[in-house]
């Protein structure tokens, strides 16, 4: 990995597919990024899902050639495994303070051969399958992880040296410790993402505690070729499910968490993994309870209707409650609101929560941006500058400024990019890149004119 | 990282012509292997003479997947590398610069789409392994006959054309300009501001929308880099990136800037039309301005209403005024052109709803207009013995159709998509008449809310609160809105509410507002002249909702807001700013590389019939006067292949398939295969 330079033009926190769009956009214009991920990989969230809506393209076909694309620009310089520790206004640009954290091996002499990976003895529930699957405590995070570099889970390893021994660069360092690293950057654009909204407080749908009552994180693993299982089972017992029920707005339109916002993703997602069920699955159920089914995107209620026509039921119902029974089968106490309100006991096998989006980070004393009511950063010229945040110099881009799909994050992402540059352009951080646009005063040559008669 | 090593043949598998060929065949996670037998696929490949190397991976275009490539190409000195995958619209370009990171002229690959042409389509495992080893075997065979090649280098003109002075475009000339771009903005209206000009205040902001927009407007007119022309229409454009030359005609303003007295020339003219602005709701003169505080703050004369009487010239004491100007043409020059043409209402069909039938039954955006204290009627609600007590909302007006239920639109559809931003915009507008007016009893009449948007939520929240009625009926029997023969309300709208189990519910009302959906703007002209791509809601198609969201499949033009389809404020200038942002890419490298694929005359071949010069669709063949023979722009050659196919003394070839490339293929692809 490049030494960390002085000074970039360019600071994005974050290497999921915003972070990443951000990072692209300005690079391509001539601005040096330096593009900051706390995990091992970038990919954020997007690389671990299975099909995309409303096309149904593979996650993997659009999100890792973005990946290679961000790591392969002359322009862009990853730091991946590195928090962001401060940004403060320094002169006219932002000091940035960082801290790589320690993979305990020297990143540079890694090969990302794996054979550490497969002499490690310890199995750890891995986060990239949301604890559905593991991996051992020296890993590279997954197939399509970026660096392809191992990491060295402190938590969980027993130093039994196997891995060091395996090693054919002998790149393991058990002494490393993390680094404080300081440089500088014209502009900032936070792209920090999301998680998926805690259920632990809802009580009512067995705070997190039922086997399988799954996150809907967890359900695109399982569904993916490259998931954990390899086909769709449930958790519990490994059975294949016949029943399986989507909860929508759980965790989102509810005061009673505290989460009054549509996440607007969940019904689409829920839709999609319904139908790939119905298609994985020979002649399952799949019910989605809704409030609401919001398919308001490009090609979206088209795709609903595809949904319901090739046999998922959209039930208009509210789950008060979730019980489990003895095989761990799930029994939902369901309000049909189309239906005068009767409550009614429906058992399913299998349940999704269609959880919504929280902020992936909280901006709190890293950088002076102020965030909303809602926890997501506060954007006050939503309208016609909505990557603006209240810190002048630092803009928002993807899920950081709100729930929202792909599509729009990137499309947001590209807008933070625009501003940032026109930021940048503005401070005269750096006369160079300007140069090759030309900025002279005139105005656009006119080549012919004339009056008609 | 999963990888299948599929049969590896020894490099004694050379070809005669020293073409040392690498197969590469993707599983796509399943989305190719799930049907075809990839790994059978390779072991047949592997046989082939010429391929050194045929294998199988998880996902070729992850890194991992890239870096085997780049890998096999150093290890095994491959000088022909094929990849048989998705298609190739998808990662051709992602495989071809591996390629090239590997040392190996990037036109040295071909892809070989397996996953579009094959797996999604051909259902039987053993027909889809077949005809994916079909497809590859050609492509083995093809590969032999290509030769490396340089990519067109174009230089880009530094300026930008965006087309639409609504407020997209005027985002997307803002960044441009402030990015030290020059930008001409072209509008078709006398006046800037677009659809936004019309709303009274934005959601969720409360924010007033002509203070937004004048902002913005601002901005824009005053900065030295932007041209701006209302009034102008495009004739017609020629070139490609980074070279496009358009015509535009500007219909003269009638007024200028030396005109002072502008509100007595308005008062002065005898004549009125229909008002655009307020929705048909009033009428305004031949010569007028949009909507106070508009940009040119200069009135412009109506020519298909103007008489001209001179009565305004009177007015003003003949100063100003120029009842005799003619329209100008000009050609605007531009690297590369943004297309933010914006969208309009549906408009209701007669009798949709009691549309057209009943005075009372309106539309959301005339709503709107009645609202805005500098509406039609500063802000009231029409009277019949005082304010209207019961409004009813219809949702989904001209959205979420279905074919079979709603009556078809005259173009033959339905209107099978949500509009995005009537659920909100009308909540929006119920609780404006609620904070006016407690005492109105309004019912909303919906399928589904889609509150989605950051802050949206929270209307639906007040708007229950508020003691809004909702009323959920079923798609497939939408509401009927009829006369009230009892007469204490004019209308009557009937349904049956999902949300009591069906119950049938009349409810007398005394406004009917239809929360209308969102069409693109008629722009049939722009879209044959840069050959945009159409979706089949009609708006314009970008080339990928995710990889390239505002881009249009013709280089160098791109979307900005809701030309593309149905987007709120936020929503529209999000996009703008990212088509500025790609426009801004694009000029700050100068020049642009293009595919090399484009036709080549052979001199000495070429007779000079000129028979290539009337099939070549895009002008791009001109003949040699002295010479007596055809040439091919470089920059406008498309690389269609017509005047190859044509010239009949086969004095034409095309780089990247010439006759010998695609002979062998076809021959590979017919091997075996029954004819007749």
């Amino acid at each position: 990995m490049a030494k960390i330079r002085e000074r970039y033009d360019a600071l994005v926190i974050g290497g999921g597919i915003a972070g990443m769009q951000a990072a692209l956009d300005l690079g391509e214009q001539g601005y040096d990024v330096l593009l900051v991920e706390k995990e091992p990989s970038i990919g954020g969230v997007m690389v671990g899902l299975n099909k995309v809506f409303p096309t149904l393209d593979c996650s993997s076909c659009i999100c890792t050639p973005r990946m290679a694309e961000a790591a392969h620009h002359a322009r862009i310089q990853l730091q991946t495994y590195t928090e962001v520790e401060r940004v403060e206004k320094k002169g006219t640009g932002f000091a940035v303070h960082l801290v790589k954290k320690p993979r305990f091996l020297i990143e540079d002499d890694c090969v990302g051969c794996n054979l550490c990976e497969l002499a490690c003895p310890i199995d750890v529930p891995h986060e990239f399958d949301y604890g559905l699957g593991a991996r051992r405590a020296v890993y590279i995070p997954h197939g399509n992880a970026i660096p392809q570099t191992a990491v060295l889970d402190v938590e969980n390893c027993v130093f039994c040296g196997k891995c060091e021994k395996v090693c054919p660069t002998h790149c393991f360092d058990f002494t490393q410790e993390a680094e404080e690293v300081t440089t500088s950057a014209g502009a900032v654009i936070i792209a920090t993402g999301l998680q998926i909204t805690p259920m632990a407080a809802k009580k009512e749908y067995g705070g997190d505690t039922f086997v399988n009552v799954m996150n809907p994180l967890g359900m695109e693993r399982i569904q993916s070729s490259n998931g954990p299982y390899g086909r769709v089972l449930r958790p519990s017992d490994g059975k294949i499910p016949r029943s399986i029920a989507y909860v929508q707005c759980a965790g989102s339109r509810d005061r009673s968490i505290g989460i009054p916002y549509c996440s607007r993703v969940c019904c689409m997602y829920a839709l999609k993994q319904a139908l790939l069920l119905t298609h994985y699955i020979h002649g399952v159920e799949v019910t989605l309870y809704y409030m609401d089914i919001r398919a308001f995107g490009k090609g979206y209620e088209q795709f609903y209707r595809r949904a319901v026509k090739e046999g998922v039921k959209a039930t208009k119902g509210k789950v008060a409650k979730i019980t489990e029974a003895d095989n761990h089968d799930l029994i939902l106490r369901v309000e049909m609101l189309d239906e005068n309100g009767r409550v009614e006991e429906r058992r399913h096998d299998l349940v999704v929560l269609a959880q919504g989006l929280v902020p992936g980070w909280h901006v709190g004393g890293v950088v002076d941006a102020e965030e909303a009511e809602d926890g997501f950063l506060l954007t006050p010229e939503a309208k016609v500058s909505p990557s603006h945040t209240t810190m002048e110099g630092v803009f928002v881009g993807g899920v950081a400024a709100g729930p929202k799909d792909i599509p729009d994050a990137i499309v947001e992402a590209g807008e933070a990019a625009m501003a940032a540059a026109n930021y940048l352009e503005r401070i005269g951080w750096r006369a160079m890149a300007g140069a090759v646009l030309g900025a002279s005063a005139a105005k656009q040559e006119v080549v012919e004119t004339w009056e008609m008669h | 990282m999963v990888e299948t090593p599929g049969s590896c043949s020894g490099s004694g598998n050379e070809h005669e012509n020293g073409a040392r060929i690498g197969v590469f065949i993707c599983h796509c996670g399943g989305n190719i292997s799930d049907v075809v037998d990839v790994k059978r696929v390779a072991d047949e490949i592997g046989k082939l003479r010429g391929v050194v190397l045929s294998t199988t991976q998880m996902f070729l275009c992850s890194d991992p997947g890239q870096g085997l490539i780049e890998q096999k190409i150093k290890e095994l000195g491959l000088n022909r590398v094929i990849v048989a995958a998705c298609s190739p619209t998808l990662h051709q370009l992602t495989f071809r610069r591996t390629v090239a990171r590997a040392g190996l002229n990037q036109f040295l690959f071909e892809h070989v789409n397996v996953r579009e042409q094959v797996s999604w389509v051909t259902e039987d495992a053993e027909a889809a392994t077949q005809k994916a080893t079909r497809l590859i075997r050609a492509a083995v065979d093809r590969v032999k006959h290509l030769i490396p090649l340089d990519k067109r280098r174009i230089s880009i003109h530094p300026a930008a054309l965006v087309i639409g002075g609504g407020i997209a475009g005027l985002v997307a000339a803002r960044d441009l300009a402030q990015r030290g771009m020059k930008v001409t903005l072209v509008e078709k209206q006398p006046f800037l501001g677009g659809r936004v000009a019309q709303l009274h205040t934005l959601f969720p902001t409360g924010e007033d929308a002509r203070d937004a927009l004048k902002r913005v407007i601002e901005e824009v007119v005053s900065h030295e880099l932007v041209n701006v022309i209302t009034n102008a229409q495009i004739l017609d454009s020629e070139g490609v990136v980074g070279d496009f030359r358009t015509r535009i005609r500007i219909e003269p303003r009638g007024a200028n800037s030396q005109l002072r007295q502008r509100a007595s020339a308005v008062a002065a003219c005898p004549e009125q039309t229909i008002n655009e602005f307020d929705y048909g709701l009033s009428q305004r003169k031949a010569i007028y301005m949009a909507y106070p505080g508009c940009y040119p703050p200069i009135p412009a004369i109506d020519w298909n209403v103007c008489t001209k009487c001179g009565k305004c010239l009177w007015a003003v004491g003949g100063r100003g005024i120029n009842l005799a100007e003619q329209p100008r043409e000009m050609v605007l020059h531009s690297g590369i052109i943004v297309l933010a043409t914006g969208f309009d209402p549906y408009e209701p069909l007669y009798g949709e709803y009691g549309y057209g039938i009943f005075p009372r039954v309106i539309t959301l955006q005339q709503l709107i207009r009645l609202l805005d204290p500098l509406g039609p009627t500063g802000g009231r609600l029409p009277r019949n013995d005082g304010e209207p007590t019961r409004i009813a909302f219809i949702h989904c007006v001209g959205a979420r159709q279905i074919e079979g239920v709603n009556q078809r639109q005259p173009d033959g559809k339905v209107k099978d998509y949500c509009a995005r931003t009537c659920c909100t915009g009308a909540l929006h507008a119920a609780l404006e008449i609620r904070r006016r007016h407690p005492e109105v009893m309004i019912t909303d009449f919906y399928q589904d809310i889609r509150t989605y948007g950051r802050g949206h939520e929270t209307y639906y929240e007040q708007a229950s609160e508020a003691g809004i009625l909702f009323v959920r009926y079923d798609p497939r029997h939408p509401p009927r809105v009829e006369g009230n023969p009892k007469g204490d309300s004019p209308l009557l709208v009937r349904t049956s509410d999902l949300l009591t189990g069906g119950l049938d519910v009349e409810m007398p009302a005394d406004l009917v507002v239809l929360a209308t959906g969102v069409v693109p703007h008629d722009i049939s002209e722009l879209v044959g002249m840069y050959h945009c791509a159409v979706g089949s809601d009609s708006f314009l198609l970008e080339v990928h909702p995710k990889l390239r969201p505002v881009e249009l499949a013709v280089a160098g033009v791109f979307l900005a807001g809701s030309c593309q389809g149905p987007m709120d404020v936020t929503e529209a200038c999000a996009a703008a700013s990212a088509a500025a942002s790609k426009s801004a890419a694009l000029i700050a490298q100068a020049q642009v590389e293009m595919d090399p694929f484009i036709a080549k005359v052979d001199e000495e071949l070429c007779t000079g019939c000129q028979t290539c010069l009337t099939v070549c669709p895009y002008d791009a063949i001109t003949r040699d006067e002295t010479r007596g023979i055809a040439v091919v722009s470089e920059a406008r050659c498309t690389g269609c292949g017509t005047c190859a196919a044509t010239c009949p003394s086969n004095a034409i070839q095309q780089f990247g398939f010439n006759d010998a490339q695609v002979l062998a293929e076809v021959k590979a692809l017919l091997q075996g295969a029954a004819l007749g």
